[in-house]
Order: structure tokens, then sequence, then C-alpha cells
């Protein structure tokens, strides 16, 4: 059981913590001053999710002291869904991913509050609150940039087109989805990724925009099995640069 | 542009060098004024402004803007246009109001003519 | 964060040609005298004016300019803790560099056309932010000395006469004190680190020494246009005076932790006056107008910013609505 939930863990740490770094790069360069520091806000409460749940394994699991989990481990360590690694792009592209990937977070986290392994439901319920607002700014921006112009709409469309078969790699299953089911720690990724694409269709119909079809074979997956784009080692060395010039030293 | 030397990794990876650097300055984004409310029971205070396309999308800029550190049970936001204000000159029509003292509860004071009474009782007692 | 707003000769020459009713003008400098605030849509003198939406303005251009130099090591910050708070502090800037467009926005400059000021070099920013960020100990110089600059000059300004600004600032302020102890750790982990990272930490501090310097500006009690700004509050207290309360707060701080500042004359005098050797008001000239380390790419980064951003700002247009004057 513990390996099961441990893997759960990581690959939940590993999105928000990446998927955070890279919205972070957006910090004093986004489109207008108000997005930019709500963006910012929720790239910092992603990192801090992050933080809580290596916690979470530091202190229940006996794994490494969080720092160490975030910032020294290898890339093919790493849980992480290839989604999330993918540069920040334009501003388009950051948007949309920040929309089909804070929505999964949602309910991914509303279904946690219900775990029978307490300390993630624990957290679980403290999270989804942020999370609300993160889905709440995505689905606001979407709707008003969706109706706002040509270009925006055609902008929009294209990246979801673009981002779809990577966002369905969020619910890559793991080899242990049954044990976490039966055990009720989690409802699984598989009738997640059912709620999710129930819930991101109706906001897309909504805002006008055509929700993109799923062919099941360009699905992007690897992510948790520790398979990774090419984009991941080099973040990853990047984040530790300063970490790796003195290793001893105290930060 | 040089910015392939910039010591940012981030600015290095941004596509630079097309722009011709210039801005838009016809149009503008319409703007809200934020209040602030600190907790149940306190009054909503004027906090400042955020520049948004509607009442839904100001709501969520206000909330980073003038939400992110310290206690916020709520915040309301109205289109700058839509807030009636005195101008500077008729703003004299405040000028009296502190001086009418009839208005004012320091103005009663009986506790010398309630004293006065009781010696006064006293003494014909 | 924020550096002294740069009066050049030519623009105080010009302020003193402006003329205005000689009774408003009275009653403006009574009122202002008295220490009342002043706000948006009060009478006020043509340069009054003028010299807040300067002034204003190139705060607010030196808080989205300055997010740039830190943005530099956002993506290396060393652990969770280190990672959060950098991100926080840069994206205040932003925050403060909003307070304070909308601040002036009230005085009838639009964002937009400030921005549009900024890019095509017609408005400055601080001088301080044209310098790089070489290494992660520039981020801990920048986090404790530079802001703690930037309050000296914050704290002071918060007691000026125009309300919308005096507002900005007290909010400015108090989320100011975050940067300063965020600052100061980072600042006291390198200083008692390893010998490594003492070291990076001293080539830091002597990279920065002069431009903390000439962050207040050159001596300015001689002239007119001070004197006129003193009046009006706009102005609350000499360059000399703010730069020497500035090393007379943090030189010892920086002494207590066994570094050093690279200038063999800088000492307190017996009348309590910080002396220090002349640092070279020429490049601070030769910065401000452009040839800095780094202004070309600062400028190309807000361009950038700009342009990508259009198309978002664009969609939020809302054409039928006509721009109203924010109004506090």
């Amino acid at each position: 059981m513990n390996t099961a939930t441990k893997d759960l863990l990581y690959k939940m740490a590993d999105d928000a913590f990446i998927i955070g770094h890279r919205n972070s790069e957006w910090t004093g360069i986004g489109p207008m001053l108000e997005e930019d520091l709500a963006f910012s806000s929720m790239a910092q409460d992603k990192i801090g999710h992050a933080w809580a749940l290596y916690k979470i394994l530091n202190e229940q699991f006996g794994e490494a002291d969080a720092d160490v989990l975030g910032f020294q481990r290898k890339a093919n360590d790493f849980k992480c869904c290839q989604f999330v690694e993918l540069p920040i792009g334009e501003y388009d592209f950051s948007l949309v991913r920040h929309f089909l990937f804070d929505h999964a977070e949602y309910l991914r986290y509303e279904a946690l509050s219900e775990s029978s392994f307490e300390p993630l439901a624990l957290l679980a319920k403290k999270i989804k609150s942020e999370i609300k607002y993160h889905t709440m700014h995505a689905d606001t921006l979407l709707r008003q940039l969706a109706n706002g112009s040509e270009e925006a709409k055609a902008r929009i469309q294209n990246a979801l087109n673009y981002s779809w078969h990577f966002a369905l790699g969020i619910f890559e299953e793991s080899s242990a989805e049954n044990e976490l089911i039966s055990n009720k720690v989690f409802i699984g990724e598989d009738a997640l990724k059912s709620q999710w694409i129930e819930k991101v269709s109706s906001i897309i119909d909504a805002a006008g925009l055509k929700v993109p079809v799923t062919e099941n074979t360009k699905i992007i997956l690897g992510g948790r099995k520790g398979t990774h784009s090419e984009y991941l080692q080099p973040l990853l060395t990047e984040m530790t640069e300063v970490l790796a010039s003195d290793p001893n030293a105290e930060w | 542009m040089e910015t392939n030397k910039s010591l940012d990794p981030r600015v290095q990876r941004l596509n630079i060098g097309a722009q011709n650097g210039e801005a838009n300055i016809e149009t503008h984004l319409v703007t809200w004024e934020v209040f602030h409310q600190e907790k149940k029971g306190k009054q909503a205070v004027h906090v400042g402004i955020v520049h948004a396309s509607s009442p839904e999308l100001a709501l969520v800029y206000a909330k980073e803007v003038y939400g992110r550190r310290g206690k916020t049970t709520n915040l309301w936001v109205v289109k700058t246009s839509d807030i009636f204000t005195f101008t500077p000159e008729d703003e004299d029509v405040f000028n009296t109001a502190p001086e009418k003292l009839y208005r004012e509860a320091g103005y009663y004071k009986v506790r010398d003519r309630i004293e006065a009474f009781q010696k006064r009782n006293k003494e014909t007692a | 964060m924020y550096g002294n707003a740069y009066i050049s000769p030519e623009e105080a020459k010009q302020m003193q040609s402006q003329q205005d009713d000689p009774k408003q003008l009275a009653l403006f400098e009574a009122r202002v005298a008295k220490g009342e605030k002043v706000e948006p849509g009060d009478w006020m003198p043509t340069d009054y004016r003028k010299q807040l939406i300067r002034m204003i303005e190139q705060h607010a251009h030196s808080e989205i300019v300055g997010a740039l130099p830190e943005g530099t090591w956002i993506t290396r910050a060393p652990n969770f803790r280190r990672k959060l708070a950098l991100i926080a502090k840069v994206q205040d800037e932003i925050g403060h560099g909003q307070l304070l467009y909308s601040a002036a926005e009230t005085l009838g400059k639009t964002r937009e056309q400030m921005l549009a000021d900024l890019l095509s070099g017609k408005s400055k920013y601080s001088n301080v932010f044209n310098y790089p960020a070489k290494t992660w100990a520039d981020i801990a110089v920048i986090g404790f000395l530079v802001d703690g600059a930037a309050i000296v000059n914050q704290v002071i300004n918060s007691k000026g006469s125009y309300g919308p600004y005096c507002r900005a600032l007290e909010r400015i302020c108090y989320e100011e004190s975050f940067h300063l102890k965020q600052g100061h750790d980072n600042f006291v982990y390198l200083a008692t680190g390893t010998p490594q990272q003492r070291n990076m930490l001293q080539e830091a501090l002597n990279r920065w020494y002069r431009p903390l310097l000439h962050f207040f500006g050159p001596s300015d009690k001689a002239s007119q246009h001070s004197e006129k700004l003193m009046k009006w509050r706009v102005k609350l207290a000499s360059n000399d005076d703010m730069r020497n309360q500035f090393l007379d707060q943090y030189v010892p701080k920086i002494l207590e932790l066994d570094l050093t500042l690279p200038d063999p004359n800088l000492k307190k005098n017996d009348a309590g006056i910080w002396e220090f050797s002349d640092p070279d008001w020429d490049e601070f000239k030769r910065v401000i107008n452009g040839d800095g380390p780094c202004n070309a790419e600062r400028l190309a980064v807000r361009r950038y910013a700009e342009e990508a951003g259009r198309w978002v700002r664009n969609a939020l247009m809302r054409k039928e609505e006509k721009y109203v004057v924010p109004l506090a």
C-alpha cells in the first residue's frame, strides 16, 4: 500500500513543482500588470503545494527532506506528466495549460479530501480552496479572450488543440491503481479523467470554442514512469545551478 | 538585439528581436474601483483600482492585487464611471457641518445642572 | 523598490516658467503648509501636477523594470524557502508598479501612455536597475540594500502632500518590510556560510557599492526647483540627507558581518555625517542617459512584454466604453 500511496504523492508533488516553476517564469513579463500578479500567485501556490506534498513523503514515509526531493533528484526519478515540462511558450499556451491542468487538480483534490489517507485528505481540503481560485481565473479569462477578438479566439483554440493530448497524459495510470481505489485512498485516474473531460468540455463549449477530438493513440504518456520530454533535464539543471555551485553550503 | 547574452535564462528563451516597441496608446482598459472588506462586521473600504474587461475579471484581479496579504472576507468592484462624487468646487457644502453642535452628543452637558439641583434640594430639605 | 526621481537641469529650468493664478496658488500653498492632503480633483499648480506625474511614473517604471534584475535568478533559487520568497518579492514589485501607475492615472495620464513613454525612452526609471545581477549573491544585496535604500526614500515620500501617492506608498512600505527581511536573511546566510558563499557576497557588495551611492541622486541641496518641490511637499528630504540616513542604518549591518565596502574614505565624521569618495557622477549621468550595462536589455524585455501581451489586452478592451480617470 505504501508504495502505491508514495507513487501518488510523488506524481502530484512533481506535477505541482514543475508547473509552478514553469509558470513562475512569467513573473515580471506577463501581458498586463494585474494578470502578471495573478499568474505569479498561482505559480507560488503550486510550488507551495509541492512543498507540502514532499513534506508528507518525508514525515509519513521517511523519504528525504522536501528540499532534497525537490532540488536533488535525477530527471528519471521525477513522476510528473510531460505536459507540465513544456516551456511556457506564448501566453495562449501557458493560459490554456493552466486551464486544463487546474481543472484536473481541482477535481483531484476534491476527490482526495475524502481520502482514507488522512494526511493527504487534510491537505486536500486546504489546497482545494486555492485551486478553486485558479480555475475561476482560468475560466474567466478564457471566456473573455475567446469572446474578445478573432485573434484571441484563434490563439486559444490552437493552444487547446496543441495541448489536448498532452493534458490527457495527466491521467496516465500507475501500476498500483486498483490498490489505491480499493483502499479508498483515491478514486483512480480513469474516474478522474471522465469527470475532467465533462467539466472542461462544458466550459470550452460555453466559451464558443471547440473541444478537441480525443485520439487515444496520440495521448502523451510516460511521465508517470520516469520517461520525460527533452525539456525536463535542462529545467532541472537550470533550477539547481546555485545549489550545485556549493553543495555543502546552507542557502 | 543582444539579449542572447542576457544573464537571465528566461530572457534567453524569449523570442526577443522583432518588437518595434511602440505601445498602443489609443485604447484603454476600463478601470474598476475596488473596495476591500477585511472581516465580517467591518465596512468595505476603497483601496484602489484594477484594469479589467468585466466585473468578473475585475474581481479575479482584485483578489490578487489587494487581497494577497492579510485578511480579506470579500471585495467589491464598481466601474469607475459608475461612481458619482461631489465636485471639488461643491465640497464647501460640508463646511459648516462640524459647527452645528446641536447634532453632537458632546453638546449636551447636564451633569452640572443635576448637581446644582441636588444641592438645592438638600439645602431646602 | 525605487530610486530617487532624477530631474535634469533642462527640466528644472522649464519648471520655473509655469504661471498659475496667484490667488489659487496662495490658497493651495496654505493648505499644503497646514499638512492637508491634495486629492485628484482639487485645484493644483500646473507644475505640481506635472512633477507628480513625472515622479510617480518614474517610480512605477522603476518597479516594473526593477523586477527584471531579480527575475534573473527566479528559476534558480536554491530551495523552497528562497524560491517562494524570490517569486513573491518580484511579484510585489509588479504589484507596486500597479499601485503607482494607478496613483499617477488619477492625475490624468493613462497607464498606456506612461508605458509608451517608458519604451520610447522619454520617461526614466531608477538607474540602479541598469546593473546586472551576476550571481545569486546579487539577489541578497539587492533584496537587503537596494530595498533598504528604497524604504528610506519611500517612507519619507509617504508623508507627502498628494493623497493617492501617499496611500500607495503606505501599502508599498508595508510590503517592503518583507522584502528587507528576506533580503537580510539571504544576506546573512551567505555572510555566515562557506568561504565560497562569503566570497560571492563580498564581490557582489563591491559591485553594488557605487550604484547604491548613486541611488539617491546627486547632491541637490542648492537647487531652486528642489526648494519649490519641498514647499509643495512633493519632495521631503534632500538627496544627501536620504543617502546619509541610508548609510547610517545599513553600513553597520554590513560591517558586523566582517564584510568590507570598497571605499577607504567611507567613514562617519565627528558631526555624524557619512563621508565617502566621489562615486563618479559622470557615470551616473551616462547610465541614466542610456549607456549602462543593462539599459538596452531592460527596455528590450519590457518591449517584448508589451508586444507579446498586446493580443491579450486588445481582446480585453471594450471600445464602447469611454475612458474615465480613476477616482483615487
